[in-house]
Formats: C-alpha cells, sequence, structure tokens
C-alpha cells in the first residue's frame, strides 16, 4: 500500500483526503484546533484512517507524499496575530501605504449599503502604522534606469532605527520601479541582514514583482506581516509528522493553484492567503476532466459563507483586485468569489420595508443556528432548511444531534412569519428563495460580468449546505447539470490531493503585437531555465515538467488587460504568435460584446507569464460496476419537504446514500441524506449515482 | 401588491445591473479618469425618464441624466426606437459640462418602451480650446467643444458611421475618444440585456409595479426622515476666485415638515470664466451630497426627488445663461453648490439628537483639474488629468475624525493611480506625493489631512510638456468645518522654474505664495514644465468638528507624531504644548495655553446682549441670545486673517476666519469664512409657540 495524504485547515473544520494506491480514496473530517492546528490535523488523519481501518502510524509510514493548505495567513491578518512590521520605501512616498490611492482602500470591499453611506465608514487600521515606516533616498525610473543611488548610510541608520528602537521582526521593503530594477531592493536585504540575520525580510520584487505600487507595497507588507508566523507554522507542521514518523515530502498549497516544497512556502506567505478554496476550486477542475466538463460553476456553502470559482474550458480564472480583509494585494491568485451566506447566515428584516435578509452576519458554530439547541435564539438559513424538511431533525450528522424543531418554528414564527405576515412554512420558502437569489447574484456577477452565459456550465456543488440549495439555484442560472460529487464534503483536500507543484513566473515589459517571435522567446528564456532548475532540484525528470506560457494583452491605451494563454507549440513561431493574438481578440470580444474592440489602437503584450508544473501521480479511481436503476432499496420513507412551484410542503421520497448503488436514478422530488450533508432533487429532475458514487443531477 | 421577497429580489437585482454596466465602462474605456479616477457614472430611468435606480459613481449626474432621457423623449417623440442610443452633452440641454458627455438608450420590451439606461464618462477629448475639456480660456460654450443637445448616434443597433465620424474628425486623440465612445454604446448594451433579463423572469407587471413601490417608499422614507429633523433654516457661504474675481455661492436651506428647500439667492452674478453652473448642474449639485447624507438607507430614485426644491435664480453663477462658458463647472460651481449643501446639511443633522452622529464637515471642498498634454517618451499623444484630484481629505464628523485622504461625498468611489501608472504614461517623474501636514481643518475632531506633489519632466520628447491648470478657488478655504470646527486649508499650485535641478531629491515642500522670483502661482491657464521645471500642486484637508481647544491633549501629540499636525500648529491653534522630549503633550504648560486662548476670546466683540434669552449654550448652560435676530450677534466675535494660521493656510488670499465664542464659557460654537463685510451666516431652528 501507499497513501497520498491531504489536508486542509478550514476555519470550523480540518478535512483530510487519503489517497490508497492512486485508486481509492477515503475521507476524514474534525474540528480545527486554533491556535494550535496540529490536534485537529491528527484527528482529522485518524479519522481517515478509522475509516479505513487502519492505524495512524501505519498510514503514515507508508506515505509518499503529503500535501496541506491552511487558512493560517488569512487568520493571522483578520485577528492582527502577526509579526511587529517595519516599512523601507522610496522617500518622499512613505505615505503610499497609508494613503492607498485615496478613498479606494476606503471603500474596497463594502457592500452596496457601505458605499452608499461613507460618513459611517473608514480604512482598516493599516498593518504598518506611521512610525514603522521610513524612506531612503533612492530612485529607479519606468525604464529600471538607476536616477539616484541609494543611500545606504541613511538605510542602515533606518534599519537600526526600526530594529533596534522599534523592535520590529519583521521588514517589507517596496520602493518605487523596483519590479524593473531590484539592485536598490537586494542591497537593502543585505544591509539587514548583516545587521540582524533573525529579522524576516520580504522584497516587494520578490514578492509581487507588478507594476502600481501601493498594490505591490500592500502585497509585501502582509508577507511581512505573517511571514513569521508562516514560517513557524511550517515548522511545527514538519515537526509533528516527522514524529508520526513520516519523512517524505511536505508540500504547501500556493493561491495561484499549485503545490510548493515547504521550505520555499515558508517564505511566501502571502501566496498561501485562501489557498483552501483555492484547492476547491482545482478539485472541481480535476472531476470535470475525469468527467469530461470543461465549464464548471464550483459552488461552495458552509457555515458563513458561499464560495464559488469558475472553471472554462478547463482554464480557472484568476483574480483581478483580490481583497484579505479590505487589504488590497497582488499575486496571481485564482479567483474566488464570496459572500457571507451560509448555514449559520442569520436572517432578519430590514427595518422600514420588511424585506428579508440572509448574512451576512452568522451565528458561527456557537451559538449556532436555533436548532441546534446550544443556546442560538436568532433564525438562521439552516434552521429555515430545517423547516422546509430538507434536514431531518433525527439523522443530522449521521445523527450525532437530535436537532429542536419545535423551539426553531416558535423562534422563526415570532422573529420572522408574524412580521412578514405570513404562516411558517410560507415565510420559510420566501427565506429559502432569498438565499438563493443572493447565490445567484454573485454567480451572475463572476460569470456574466465576463461574458460567461452560465447555460453553458455545470454546477459542482460542495459544501454542507449548497447540496440543498444547488437544484433550485441551478433552474435560475440555467446550468445544464448539478453534480454532487461523493468528496463534496472534504472538496478544499481533496483539490489538494489533485494539484501539482507549480512556480509562477512573470515579467512585465510592454511589446507591439505583433512582434519578431524572437524577442517573446528571449523573455521567456531565462524564465524557464529558472524553472528548470527548480523542478529539477525537487526531483521531477523533463517528462514530468509542463511549461505554460500565457500573456497579458490589451488594446494600446487601454487600462485593463487580459490574460491569453499561449496555445501554440513553445518556442513561438511566427503562426504561433499570430494565433495567440487571435485568441486575445476573441477572448475580447466575447467579454465586452461586439464592437467593443478597437483595433486600430494597435495591439499591445504588456506581461509575460510562465506556470512551471512538476506532475504529480493523479488518482485514477475504478468506476465501480452499475447497478439497475431503480433505488428502491435506498428508500427510507416519506416526508413533507418544499418543492420549487408550490405554496406548502409537498411529499417527497427520502433515501440513504450509503445503501445507493452507481446506476441509481432517483426521481424527484427527492431528499438524499449522506453522511454529512443533504442533496435534495426537485420536482422534474432525476439524479442518477454515476461509477464514482458522485450524485448527477439532469436540470430540465 | 407584491411580496416582500420578490420586492427584495428585485430591488437588489436593479443595482446589479447598474454595478455590472458600470464595470463594462471600464474594462472597455481607456481614459485613466474613467479607469483609475471612476469618474463615470451609470443609472436606470423609468420610461418617462425619471430616475429608476441610480448608481455609484459622480452623483452629480443622476438628476440630469433624467433631465437628458426626459429631453430625448421631447425631442424625438414618437421616433424612438429598440436599439437607437442618443448622445446629450449640452450643458444648457441637460448635461454638466460638454466633455460628460451622456449617453442613453430606450429599452424597450416586445416593442414598447418601458425603461432607459443612462451613462457617462468624461471623454479624453471633446475638442474645445484646451486639450482634455476644461477650458480656463473659454469666452463662452461656443469654444467648449463639440456639444449636442441631442442626437441618434446608434439607430435600431447600429452606429450612425456619419455621425460617429464627424464627431471624431472633431476632437484631439480620436483613438481614445472612440474606446470612450464604445465603452459607453457595450455598458448600455449590458444595461439593457441585463434589465430584460430580469423583465422576462419576473414578468412586466411585477418588474413596474416593484418600480412604482420602490419609488414611493422612498419618498416616504425620505419625508418621514425631515419630520423627525428639526424645522429651521440653515446658511452657507462658499467663495470661489479665479485670477482677480471673487465669485460667491450664497445657500438658505429652510425644512418644513417633510420638505426641504435650497434657496440660492443672493449668489453672484455669472461669471466670465467657465466655473459658471447651468440649473441642471447646480440641482445635480446639491443632490450629489444629499443622496449619501440623508438618504444613505433609502434607494436612490425619483421619491427623494420630490420633496426637493431649488430656487436658483437666472443670471446667476447657479443658473447661467447661454452662450456663458462652463467647462469648469464639476470642479467649479458645481462644487460650490456640493460644499454648501453639505455644510446645511450638516448643520440640520447637528440639530437632531438622533441624527448628530451623520452630520459631517465638508470633505475635498477643491478638486483641481490639471491635464498634462503633449508627446510622452513612447512618442505618442497623451492628454490625461492628475486623478489626484479624486483623492480629496474627508471631512471631521460629529463623532470622528475626517478620513486622511479619504475621498469625497459625491463620488463614493473615488480613487487616485500609482505614480508608477502616471510615469509609464506622461514623461514626468515625481519627486514626492504624500500627506500635507497642517492641512486638516482643526477641530475636537480634526478634519482629513490633503496631499502635496512635485513632479520633473522626464524622458521628454520635447523637453517637457504643458498642462492646463483649472485651480479655480486657491485664495479661499473651501473645506468648511462644523460646530466650530475650522475650514480644511485652501489649494496651491506652483510652477518652479528652474528648481526640478536636485533630480530626485524628495526636497522640502515650497512655500507656495512666496515672492521668490524663480517661483509663479499657476492656478488658471496653461503653463510649460521644461527642462528643470518642477510642478508643486496641494489640496485642501477636510472641515474640523467642533472645538479645536476641546481636542484631547494626547490626540493631538499623536497627530504632531504622526506628521499630520506641526508642533506651532498644535500650540497655536489646539492650544497643546508638545514636550520635544518625549513628544507628549506637557499637561501644565496645555492648561495655561489653552486657559489664556479661551481668555483671548472671551475678548472678543460681542454687538449686543440678551433680553429676553430664549438660547443657552448648550456647552454652559449659560444664557447666550434672544431668539428674534441672529444669535450670533450675541455671540463673542473673533475675527483672525486665514494666512495667520500659517502653513498651507499662508498661501491663502485676503479671508478672515469668525470664531463665535460663548460669552459665558469661551467654548467656539461656530466659525465662518469670510471677506470683510459680509453679513453673518445665520442658522436658526424654527421654535414653535
Amino acid at each position: 500500500m501507499s497513501y497520498v495524504v491531504a489536508t486542509d485547515v478550514g476555519g470550523t473544520c480540518t478535512d483530510t483526503v487519503i489517497v490508497e494506491d492512486g485508486r481509492s480514496v477515503f475521507i476524514g473530517k474534525a474540528l480545527s484546533t486554533p491556535p494550535d492546528f496540529a490536534g485537529g490535523v491528527i484527528a482529522s488523519i485518524r479519522s481517515a484512517a478509522d475509516g479505513m481501518q487502519a492505524d495512524l502510524d501505519d498510514i503514515f509510514r507508508q506515505t509518499t507524499l503529503f500535501v496541506h493548505g491552511s487558512t493560517v495567513v488569512d487568520n493571522t491578518l483578520l485577528e492582527r496575530k502577526g509579526a511587529r512590521t517595519g516599512l523601507i520605501t522610496t522617500a518622499g512616498f512613505e505615505d503610499t501605504l497609508l494613503v492607498t490611492r485615496g478613498a479606494y482602500g476606503r471603500w474596497s470591499g463594502l457592500s452596496e449599503e457601505g458605499l452608499k453611506h461613507p460618513v459611517a465608514t473608514d480604512r482598516p487600521a493599516p498593518l504598518v502604522p506611521f512610525g514603522l515606516i521610513r524612506g531612503v533616498t533612492e530612485r529607479v525610473d519606468y525604464k529600471g534606469a538607476i536616477v539616484r543611488e541609494l543611500d545606504e548610510a541613511e538605510v542602515a541608520e533606518a534599519v537600526s532605527y526600526l530594529v533596534d528602537e522599534r523592535q520590529v521582526e519583521s521588514v517589507a521593503v517596496a520602493l518605487l520601479w523596483s519590479f524593473a530594477n531590484p539592485v536598490h531592493e537586494q542591497r537593502i536585504r543585505a544591509i539587514i541582514n548583516a545587521h540582524s540575520p533573525a529579522t524576516h525580510v520580504s522584497l516587494s520584487s520578490e514578492i509581487a514583482p507588478v507594476p502600481g505600487e501601493y498594490e505591490r507595497t500592500s502585497t509585501t507588507v502582509i508577507n511581512a506581516y505573517a511571514g513569521q508566523v508562516v514560517s513557524r507554522y511550517i515548522n511545527n507542521l514538519q515537526n509533528l509528522l516527522t514524529q508520526h514518523n513520516y519523512r517524505g515530502p511536505v508540500l504547501v498549497m500556493q493561491g495561484y493553484g499549485g503545490l510548493l516544497p515547504a521550505e520555499q512556502a515558508a517564505g511566501r506567505a502571502v501566496h498561501m492567503l485562501e489557498c483552501g478554496p483555492v484547492a476547491g476550486v482545482i478539485g472541481s477542475k480535476f472531476l470535470g476532466d475525469g468527467m469530461g466538463d470543461g465549464n464548471i460553476i464550483a459552488a461552495d456553502m458552509g457555515g458563513t459563507t458561499f464560495k464559488v470559482g469558475i472553471i472554462q474550458d478547463g482554464e480557472i480564472e484568476y483574480a483581478r483586485e483580490p481583497l484579505i480583509d479590505r487589504f488590497h494585494y497582488s499575486v496571481p491568485k485564482i479567483d474566488v468569489a464570496s459572500i457571507g451566506a451560509g448555514g449559520g447566515s442569520l436572517i432578519s428584516l430590514e427595518q422600514d420595508t420588511a424585506a428579508p435578509l440572509v448574512g451576512p452576519q452568522s451565528a458561527g458554530a456557537v451559538p449556532g443556528p436555533i436548532c441546534y439547541g446550544l443556546g442560538g435564539t436568532q433564525p438562521t438559513l439552516t434552521d429555515v432548511l430545517l423547516l422546509l424538511g430538507y434536514i431531518d431533525p433525527q439523522r443530522f450528522l449521521n445523527g450525532a444531534m437530535t436537532l429542536d424543531q419545535e423551539t426553531t418554528v416558535r423562534l422563526f414564527r415570532e422573529q420572522v412569519a408574524e412580521p412578514l405576515g405570513l404562516s411558517v412554512e410560507q415565510a420559510a420558502i420566501g427565506i429559502f428563495r432569498v438565499a438563493n437569489a443572493q447565490v445567484t447574484d454573485l454567480i451572475h456577477k463572476i460569470t456574466v460580468e465576463q461574458g460567461l452565459d452560465p447555460r453553458d456550465f455545470v454546477l459542482h456543488a460542495f459544501g454542507g449546505s449548497c447540496p440543498m440549495l444547488a437544484s433550485t439555484f441551478a433552474l435560475e442560472l440555467g446550468v445544464q447539470r448539478v453534480i454532487v460529487p461523493y468528496t463534496a464534503s472534504v472538496n478544499c483536500a481533496f483539490g489538494l490531493a489533485s494539484t501539482d507543484v507549480m512556480h509562477d513566473y512573470s515579467t512585465t515589459l510592454t511589446k507591439s503585437a505583433p512582434c519578431p517571435v524572437d524577442e517573446i522567446n528571449a523573455i521567456y528564456e531565462p524564465m524557464i531555465s529558472a524553472a528548470r532548475q527548480a523542478l529539477e532540484q525537487e526531483g521531477f525528470s523533463e517528462d514530468k515538467m509542463r511549461f505554460r506560457q500565457s500573456v497579458g494583452f490589451r488594446y494600446a491605451m487601454q487600462v485593463h488587460e487580459i490574460i491569453t494563454p499561449v496555445r501554440a507549440a513553445t518556442p513561438l513561431d511566427k503562426a504561433g504568435l499570430e494565433q495567440l493574438v487571435n485568441d486575445f481578440e476573441t477572448l475580447y470580444e466575447s467579454r465586452y460584446g461586439k464592437g467593443s474592440a478597437y483595433r486600430d489602437a494597435g495591439i499591445e503584450m504588456t506581461r509575460f507569464r510562465l506556470s512551471a508544473s512538476g506532475m504529480i501521480d493523479r488518482p485514477e479511481f475504478a468506476a465501480r460496476p452499475r447497478a439497475g436503476a431503480s433505488p428502491d432499496a435506498a428508500r427510507t420513507g416519506r416526508r413533507r419537504i418544499f418543492v420549487n412551484g408550490h405554496d406548502n410542503l409537498t411529499e417527497a421520497g427520502i433515501f440513504d446514500f450509503e445503501k445507493l448503488l452507481p446506476g441509481n436514478i432517483i426521481a424527484g422530488p427527492a431528499v438524499i441524506h449522506t453522511p454529512i450533508t443533504t442533496i435534495v432533487i426537485q420536482d422534474g429532475q432525476h439524479g442518477l449515482m454515476d461509477g464514482y458514487r458522485n450524485i448527477v443531477i439532469e436540470i430540465t | 401588491m407584491i411580496d416582500p421577497i420578490t420586492f427584495s429580489i428585485i430591488r437588489h437585482r436593479l443595482f446589479r445591473v447598474v454595478d455590472e454596466a458600470v464595470i463594462t465602462l471600464k474594462n472597455v474605456s481607456g481614459s485613466a479618469i474613467t479607469n483609475e479616477g471612476h469618474d463615470l457614472m451609470v443609472s436606470l430611468y423609468r420610461a418617462d425618464g425619471s430616475l429608476l435606480m441610480g448608481g455609484v459613481g459622480f452623483l452629480h449626474h443622476l438628476t440630469s441624466a433624467a433631465e437628458a432621457c426626459k429631453s430625448i423623449i421631447r425631442r424625438f417623440e414618437g421616433d424612438i426606437h429598440a436599439g437607437d442610443v442618443f448622445l446629450l452633452n449640452d450643458p444648457y440641454t441637460a448635461a454638466l459640462h460638454t466633455s460628460d458627455v451622456y449617453l442613453v438608450a430606450p429599452i424597450h420590451y416586445r416593442g414598447e418602451l418601458v425603461a432607459w439606461s443612462a451613462c457617462f464618462v468624461h471623454v479624453y477629448d471633446i475638442g474645445a480650446t484646451n486639450p482634455g475639456g476644461f477650458c480656463p480660456d473659454a469666452d463662452n460654450i461656443y469654444t467648449e467643444g463639440f456639444s449636442s443637445p441631442g442626437i441618434r448616434l446608434v439607430e435600431k443597433g447600429e452606429i450612425n458611421r456619419s455621425i460617429m465620424d464627424t464627431f471624431l474628425n472633431m476632437v484631439r486623440s480620436p483613438d481614445m475618444v472612440a474606446l470612450d465612445m464604445n465603452s459607453m454604446i457595450a455598458c448600455n448594451n449590458v444595461a439593457r440585456a441585463r434589465m430584460l433579463a430580469l423583465i422576462d423572469k419576473y414578468g412586466f407587471e411585477t418588474v413596474d409595479e416593484t418600480c412604482k413601490t420602490l419609488i414611493i417608499k422612498s419618498e416616504e422614507k425620505l419625508r418621514a426622515r425631515l419630520r423627525e429633523l428639526p424645522d429651521g433654516q440653515w446658511q452657507s457661504r462658499q467663495y470661489l476666485s479665479v485670477e482677480d474675481e471673487v465669485c460667491r455661492v450664497e445657500l438658505t436651506m429652510t425644512k418644513r415638515d417633510d420638505t426641504l428647500t435650497f434657496d440660492f439667492s443672493g449668489s453672484s452674478e455669472q461669471s466670465r470664466y467657465a466655473i459658471n453652473c447651468t440649473r441642471w448642474a447646480s440641482l445635480g449639485g446639491l443632490f450629489a451630497p444629499l443622496f449619501p447624507l440623508l438618504c444613505y438607507d433609502i434607494t436612490w430614485n425619483e421619491g427623494v426627488i420630490s420633496p426637493i426644491t431649488m430656487i436658483a435664480p437666472e443670471g446667476t453663477i447657479v443658473n447661467c445663461t447661454r452662450p456663458a462658458p462652463v467647462s469648469v463647472a464639476t470642479v467649479g460651481a458645481i462644487q460650490s453648490v456640493n460644499n454648501a449643501a453639505c455644510t446645511t446639511i450638516g448643520k440640520m443633522l447637528s440639530a437632531s439628537e438622533k441624527y448628530a452622529g451623520e452630520a459631517t464637515a465638508v470633505w475635498h471642498a477643491n478638486h483641481f483639474a490639471v491635464f498634462l498634454f503633449g508627446q510622452n517618451q513612447h512618442n505618442k499623444q497623451a492628454i490625461g488629468i492628475l486623478t489626484e484630484t479624486f483623492a480629496g481629505a474627508g471631512g471631521a464628523r460629529a463623532w470622528a475624525d475626517g478620513i486622511e485622504v479619504g475621498g469625497e461625498i459625491p463620488n463614493p468611489i473615488s480613487r487616485m493611480a500609482n505614480v508608477e501608472t502616471v510615469e509609464y504614461t506622461f514623461p514626468i517623474r515625481y519627486l514626492y506625493r504624500r500627506r500635507l501636514r497642517d492641512s486638516g481643518g482643526p477641530g475636537r475632531y480634526r478634519g482629513g489631512v490633503g496631499m502635496e506633489l512635485s513632479f520633473v519632466p522626464h524622458d521628454a520628447p520635447d523637453g517637457g510638456m504643458h498642462y492646463v491648470v483649472s485651480g479655480k478657488g486657491s485664495k479661499f478655504p473651501m473645506s468648511e468645518g462644523l460646530a466650530g470646527g475650522y475650514p480644511g486649508s485652501p489649494n496651491a499650485y506652483m510652477w518652479m522654474k528652474n528648481n526640478g535641478a536636485q533630480a530626485g531629491t524628495a526636497g522640502d515642500t515650497p512655500q507656495a505664495g512666496s515672492a521668490a522670483p524663480e517661483q509663479q502661482v499657476v492656478d488658471w491657464g496653461v503653463f510649460p514644465l521644461m527642462g528643470d521645471d518642477a510642478l508643486y500642486v496641494r489640496w485642501n484637508g477636510g472641515g474640523g468638528y467642533g472645538d479645536p481647544l476641546a481636542r484631547p491633549p494626547e490626540d493631538v501629540a499623536h497627530d504632531v507624531r504622526d506628521g499630520l499636525t506641526s508642533a506651532e500648529f498644535a500650540e497655536t491653534v489646539y492650544g497643546v504644548v508638545i514636550d520635544a522630549g518625549t513628544g507628549e503633550a506637557d499637561q501644565s504648560l496645555t492648561e495655561e495655553k489653552r486657559a489664556g486662548l479661551i481668555r483671548y476670546r472671551k475678548n472678543g466683540r460681542q454687538a449686543a446682549t440678551a433680553a429676553n434669552p430664549r438660547i443657552t449654550c448648550k456647552h454652559c448652560g449659560a444664557s447666550l441670545a434672544d431668539d428674534d435676530g441672529n444669535w450670533k450677534e450675541f455671540a463673542v466675535l473673533q475675527e483672525t486673517p486665514m494666512q495667520s494660521l500659517g502653513g498651507p493656510y499662508a498661501s491663502g488670499g485676503d479671508v478672515v476666519l469668525r470664531s463665535f465664542s460663548c460669552p459665558g464659557c469661551g467654548v467656539l460654537l461656530d466659525t465662518e469664512t469670510a471677506m470683510t463685510g459680509d453679513p453673518y451666516l445665520h442658522d436658526q431652528i424654527f421654535i414653535r409657540r
């Protein structure tokens, strides 16, 4: 036996997927144990081992690869538990970080309501206060030429001030135009290292080598702020694994969608932001590749948030202006949009119109929904799902918990139904519609805005709550089919197990298109050789390396670029470049409509990107043989549930997931209970269990 | 009757329609002013042109684009078809100035006109005398570029090439202007498609009913809010100067029951300079702060407009008559209208216990339109505004300091470009761009600080470039304070001749206004930036709130450490003496200093003493004033030349700070920025007898 173990430490749960001999998959789940993650990681792996009826240390001994994702960086920022951080920047521009391009840092991340109420707004407190920012004399210009040499005496003075007098533990260095010429930043690092080797240093030219000093500085500061915490975290993780006799490689998930060896990941904290949800999108892509679906909406609804990522033609979208806790950062990151709508989201009525809202406030795990009986007194979406008959009060979490229906009905009537002048059932149905509308709006936002038509997509439903809503909002989106994967409840961990090692490189340089192909290939040459060297060191042979190029294009004088993947063979020849330019134009018009392009202005290439992957053997799951279509053996009874288009609850069949066999087809309306979640099939829809135990719901 | 759930969903969707259309504008347009500054707007209108859903962006435009729709309806009655897009940019018909071009489009459902979408961007160029559209050199509207009271640019989905080509033939950098036009056509397409999808889903009847209800509810909510506020009358005055001319915008806002009247009687005659507002510009100008200040939780639609009346006498700077030039209106008198309305609304809110927390002193009172133009380092013609003008300073609130460089009220989503973006587009190099010390209006809560910047030519093929500056009002602080807070500092523009030679140095702040021969004030016109020249610009801080002597000394000391307040300013204005060694406030010296400043206030001039006092000081409870006449006659007055505040105030003109204090306790009750001889502003709550 050999195992790949993937664990994802989330805010609430730590999930595990163990792949056995590249064929079978086992899942485990445990509560996260902040601030010390170790307990949750071990409990989660043990939970999977229990399912395999195996001993934990036996599993570790036979594990060949350990893959990890974690919210550690997100939490460090949200809880403001990072290092005491200083910033060294170009003199005259000390306020760049604090000024946030004017109001941009004040309004970014606000809802419609927040935007409309400026008097009530402010920026989040900066990670580096003014007193810990020092300017040094130096200047590089737009083409990377040095206009003024670095004043090293000033640097030494600044370092001594920050480190000795102000006791900073970590220093961010972000100078103007450093991405075009990093020598001054590198020299500053040398001076800091010589002064105090223990001080953590983050250079903007390494962390975020992109134009735009505000976002680059903010990114570098985030990295510096969380850097030490992450180094410590990864160190502790490695020690923990060593204690359990694991000797193999440890790989850590990055927000751009690839894995990095733990030692390298430790210096790039900012790349771990949202890496769990990103792994979820990768997992979705892996499933889609297997099922022949190139266009996927990957939707995950847990306790507090609804998250969604888009895969188009097998490619994953990158975020444009990512934010963490309203701080901007600028590294390539797979786009995961989210809203505060999950099972624990509180239901409230707008004061004057009495219009109901779901979220964004959440009851969290404690006190939680009313029905948990843990002290929650305000209705949540989970309570509504119970009232709609989707959740079985006797069988919640495989019977681990009995839900309090009576109190839920009473409090829901008092707080929601009566103020709305509706019955409990009608009010619950109304709230369910509102939640679906919020989710649909978010998906519309990230598809239609990009010129994508949801009708060309299939929807993957992950997380505890999503499989209850998906068959309803899928109808409104017009997607073809909903798939609830077997691994839906541990999707991020599953994604980790299907990700490759990946190094991301980019060069910012403007070329007009077309230009001689040699000029483009010359830009890529050093990136490729650096990537090849890195992958070799990590033990990948040439046949396991994949290099993928993509180029940022725009019409000359435009501001927004569109990243266009290179499909032709590389190094590029003339025909390949022509194809690339055509691809850009096609992509542009599909996004912004016919006639929106303005070719006469000319076309520019502004960014040259390289993704270098070291391929890890993918699990190849064996399909189980199909039984007959009848699901009757799994039928456990009937219950009244909400069925779309009805004003009252309606009778529907109830099924036990564990007893369903591949090939079984369930006609809606129906509910399937899995040990962790519930899948709802609406009237007129059919759900098929496929050979991998995924439930595939055809939307009609 | 629609159920509240469907209602809520449709309301939310209508906002999303607007939001998606905004993103289309940004993605397709190439201008920094659109993309970096967010000088744009998209809104939806009912079939009759009344406002249905106002989006975020520059809020001046919500009402004037409504008028644009109505005007197109009148002009093209019986000849409006699905797929048409109309262009309108004549300020005397509906627009604010010629460069903010409206593209409005009817939305037809099953052949019937059911709604309109409208958007604008400040186009790259409009063919006016000066590049970029702001025309300090304009004598009249005829020199302010292309202008149309309504023309069909797209006919049933097909662009009318002859019109488009004629238009592009009249502007500089037609490629960039074409991108702007494409962005607005695409934006209207997106708005229409999303609106029709919404109607398809819920049915026309339901959507229409929801829209009607939304408007009724907005009106009900605003009227209910007005009834909660005290009846009264509040005044505000704004000075704006160009060259040797000083204009006034005078506003008396009266609130009775559930109505609000903005009366601009007494404002100056229209100016010979292009800072004038047409009627539509003034109306938009007063609504821009009203939406976020009074309707932050109310849908922005026609219902909000009904309770409001504007009186703007014809021939004045707030309702000029053709052919007065207006190209600088959006950074000219419109802003004075914004500021005046913000102040009177703030005074009204302050007078209410429930809503005092919503009051704010003026944010970013003075935009500075500096348009660079010339050949750039990539050998292309480049025109563009310094988007720093969208990075204003926040006004202080009744409970918190103003936000440093926090933006402005009339545009909730403004921002500025990175230095690196500007240096890539224009052949210039910044020497610094940083927060401006002592610029925030002093108060119990300090106004947010503004900024200062300086740059020199760099790699310019022509040795440099030129710029158009429409810097009205640099003689006056315009960000008025509230409840005794001081105004924020004024703007300043300096041409530093042969001064950029110390390339790359951060340099000291030049003393704008100084008489040194190598410096020249450049606030109106076209100027060169050549060779070793540097341009220096600094902009205003936000207004303060409450008496500066009530600001906790530790807050003042903190500001000094953060470089936002100088130690001198801390002492002279805040009465806080900073210990140079510790950086903390010296308690006993501070008490002594503050006591002295209170004594000085109480020694001021008092015009009358109360005979039948019905108004008391809210700080000490002492009798203050009779209720007939202006309470300020009974307060003690000190007049201080504004320049004597020092720091960035020193460059202002001949104007005084009037401080009205309680004769009993000496607390500062109100301030005015005033020219000698102008009457006191008169604010009063109507007392029911």
